[in-house]
């Protein structure tokens, strides 16, 4: 009988219980989207603030930035420091590995361009290295991802050029340089002619350097399978207490504290794993990127949370609203019902199954709808899909279920505590 | 006749607004709560790029001086007159560098004068354990120094070199600071540009000016071209790095709040108007009995409307306070920092809900001054 009465009150009012399950599912959806969408836009925020580049500088040991500054010659014998090229693929293996996005070796040196008198500083890096890994995948990495800011006129190089070198747009017109000009550098005795396939426009430093091919360098260094460093682009999360302290020292650290940090993508847990991986390297974050991407990331999570927090509220303030006005609506058959002899409890009863079943059939339905809309934002913002999280399912339904129970317990009540007589004759 | 019809039509409306009292509050809440989240909402997304702009700041310095053409250095009456092409509200700091070659312990070192105050605004990322020196005499050094001649926050050590004119200095200099970027900064040490200036002699010499801009891509080519043309004595450059990196993900962060509000407020107008429509429907009878008693269809619908305004004024009214005291409490929360209250905020959320409270009435009630009187009285 119980359920005859609800079916019948269903199929009767299927206008009116239309309406409850279309503004549920209006509800959950927002809800469902937005918090997809709240949970995964830390990961999407953080892959786009890769466009700064790398925040981690892996050194030989004991290399120090001040050569860079007096302009010690590298074969002075004072810097003589190198990372073993062979070892690089082993960044990809290390405990987050899944977290480093890119990373390109350098190696330095002074020439001397077109037998000026004046050294320049010459530097060899991969550009798109397709690299296979000891896990068997295989990647493709280099300059052309790291520095997505430089204004390239000419091209860029490839590895296999032999010939070819980009130049800064400082050193270029320095010399008065073109994109297809030939030129020739020269460092220990050594000469090679170059072509210049592209001058580039960093905005920085980079502007007065030359860039070749690693292996072109290598050979005109006689440094074969030797780089002077890397620099490292990774996601990390942002540094917390834990992290500081063990950036200070990471031996100062508890067993416990220390798992939870090797396991934790903070920038110097990962500096830790790539030193255990190279053999006498430093690898150091960039704090300039390092910091400033924590900063970035904690606040767009929190402007994420606090407008989810509003759209929650504000679909659970109007689902609710529209429930009581739907329970208030049917005061004339609470009425009836309580004046032909039915206790409170079984009408209560049957008043909330009929919304709790049409608030479940909204709320799927919502759900649904709602991972396409984060489908769409994900799309649209970031050109890649939104994770979809298990929790979220939970989230929304125990949404939606207080929600429609705090819409329509108070108004049963109210209707419950008229007196049938007022009620039917009506007001 | 005219007066009376009118006042009959205000009564009409006041007293259905105070008769439905509970109704109509339900209403006047979902009204509002669909405004408080239209106006919040769009605050927020007019303030994201300004504020998340200044959070982007973090990078440091994207707008370089350095000495123009074959000069090697420039005077702060030039950076002067380039800083007044920047808008003062947009400058975030402005940290003039001069660099000379010293000596520690017979060791050479590159110290940079700079004014501490200006370069903590500019690069903010920067870790200095121990202390940011205040006054002469006290000096921050990079962790390469630090590690290799082994002087720690308060000790005190001594510089020496020669000055522009050829005569030797020697001064005292205690470490506050040991300062960490990851960066060639650690190979540095810092001291105040007026402490340079006494030994190096040669007052008024800048080699760069790192200066923090709030600012949008084109608003910064514009400053820079203004300068290019009009300062002689710097050449004015843009950070690409960050200035690129900045634009690109500003955008996207932009591009998401608007998704995200447009969503929102989407989803929240439907809610209302379905709410409204509730509330109307439910007075299908009392549409009946006026229609059975000779109103015209227009006087009915133009009654309801009547109420869907003020509702809608109201809802819409209170919503644009709320929504802003939601702004306000984010934006507080998130950046730390207050926003101004937009005026005309008030007059379009009070627009939007009017429109969307009176298509919501007008709906029902089409439905049911379309119906003949007797059978909407008689139930269903």
């Amino acid at each position: 009988m119980f359920w005859r009465m609800v079916k019948g009150a269903l199929f009767r009012q299927k206008g009116k219980m239309l309406m409850i399950a279309f503004t549920v599912a209006l509800g959950a959806s927002l809800a469902a989207a937005m918090l997809n969408v709240m949970l995964d836009v830390g990961d999407k925020v953080n892959q786009e603030l890769k466009a700064y580049g790398a925040n981690i500088n892996v050194m030989p040991k004991g290399a120090s930035l001040l050569d860079d500054l007096y302009g010690v010659a590298e074969d002075s014998g004072a810097s003589d420091k190198y990372l073993k090229e062979s070892e690089l693929g082993d960044i990809k293996t290390i405990f987050w590995a899944f977290n480093i996005v890119d990373f390109a070796p350098y190696l330095n040196a002074r020439v001397k361009l077109n037998s000026g008198s004046q050294e320049i500083k010459l530097v060899g890096t991969w550009f798109k290295r397709r690299l296979d890994l000891p896990t068997g995948e295989s990647l493709e990495t280099g300059m052309i991802n790291m520095k997505s800011w430089w204004d390239v006129s000419g091209d860029w190089l490839t590895d296999q050029d032999e010939n070819a070198a980009m130049m800064g747009a400082v050193v270029a017109e320095r010399n008065d340089v073109k994109v297809g000009d030939e030129i020739t550098v020269e460092t220990r005795g050594r000469m090679k002619r170059l072509t210049v396939k592209g001058v580039f426009n960093a905005g920085s430093d980079e502007d007065e350097r030359i860039y070749i091919p690693l292996r072109v360098a290598q050979e005109l260094m006689d440094r074969d399978g030797f780089v002077s460093g890397a620099e490292v682009s990774a996601l990390t999360t942002p540094d917390n207490e834990l992290s500081r302290r063990a950036a200070q020292n990471p031996k100062s650290l508890s067993i416990k504290e220390w798992e939870t940090w090797y396991c934790t993508a903070y920038v110097s847990a990962i500096c830790y794993q790539i030193e255990e991986v190279i053999t006498d390297s430093v690898a150091k974050p960039i704090r300039q990127v390092a910091e400033s991407e924590g900063a970035i990331l904690e606040k767009t999570q929190l402007l994420m949370f606090l407008i989810t927090v509003l759209s929650l509220i504000g679909s659970a303030l109007g689902i609710s609203n529209l429930v009581t006005a739907s329970v208030m609506e049917r005061s004339r058959e609470i009425g009836l019902l309580k004046a032909v002899g039915a206790h409170n409890s079984p009408i209560s009863r049957l008043v909330l199954t009929e919304i709790l079943v049409t608030a479940i059939l909204g709320g799927v339905a919502g759900y649904f709808a709602g991972l396409g809309f984060a489908q769409i934002i994900g799309r649209s913002v970031f050109e890649s899909a939104i994770d979809i999280k298990p929790m979220v399912i939970p989230l929304v339904a125990i949404l939606t279920f207080a929600v429609t129970l705090a819409g329509s317990v108070p108004s049963i009540r109210f209707l419950l505590s008229l007196r049938p007589a007022e009620v039917l004759r009506g007001r | 006749m005219m007066m009376k019809k009118q006042t009959m039509y205000f009564r009409m409306i006041t007293s259905s607004l105070i008769r439905r009292r509970s109704r109509m509050i339900v209403a006047l809440l979902a009204v509002a709560i669909g405004a408080t989240i239209l106006s919040g909402l769009v605050t927020i997304y007019y303030d994201v790029p300004r504020q998340m702009g200044q959070e982007f700041r973090s990078y440091g310095a994207n707008l370089i001086f350095t000495p123009a053409g074959d000069e090697t250095s420039f005077t702060m009456e030039a950076v002067r007159k380039a800083t007044d092409f920047i808008p003062n509200n947009d400058i975030m700091g402005i940290a003039p560098y001069r660099y000379e070659t010293v000596k520690i312990n017979e060791q050479p070192f590159t110290a940079a004068g700079v004014i501490m105050d200006e370069v903590k605004k500019t690069s903010p990322y920067w870790f200095v354990s121990g202390q940011w020196p205040q006054n002469d005499g006290e000096a921050l050094i990079g962790q390469e120094v630090s590690d290799y001649i082994r002087l720690s926050p308060g000790d005190m050590f001594t510089v020496t070199g020669a000055n522009s004119v050829g005569d030797s200095f020697s001064r005292d200099f205690t470490v506050l600071g040991i300062v960490q970027t990851g960066g060639i900064e650690e190979a540095f040490l810092f001291v105040s540009l007026s402490d340079l200036e006494e030994m190096a002699g040669d007052k008024g010499r800048l080699d760069v000016v790192e200066c923090s801009v709030s600012a949008s891509q084109a608003e910064l080519d514009d400053i820079v071209r203004r300068i290019d043309e009009n300062v002689e004595e710097v050449t004015p450059r843009l950070v690409k790095r960050v200035t690129r990196s900045e634009g690109a993900v500003l955008a996207k962060l932009q591009a998401l709040v608007y998704l995200v509000t447009t969503i929102a407020l989407l989803l929240t107008m439907i809610c209302v108007a379905t709410t409204m429509m509730a509330v109307v429907a439910e007075r299908r009878k009392e549409i009946g009995l006026k229609k059975a008693l000779g109103a015209a269809n227009r006087s009915i619908v133009m009654e309801f409307l009547g109420e869907g305004l003020f509702l809608g004024g109201l809802g819409g009214l209170l919503g644009a306070l709320f929504g802003f005291a939601f702004a306000q409490t984010v934006s507080l929360n998130v950046f730390g920092r207050s926003i101004s209250f937009q005026p005309r905020l008030i007059p379009a959320s009070m627009a939007i809900s009017i429109i969307i409270t009176g298509l919501a009435c007008l709906l029902p009630v089409r439905s049911a001054t379309d119906v003949d009187p007797a059978i909407v009285l008689r139930g269903e």
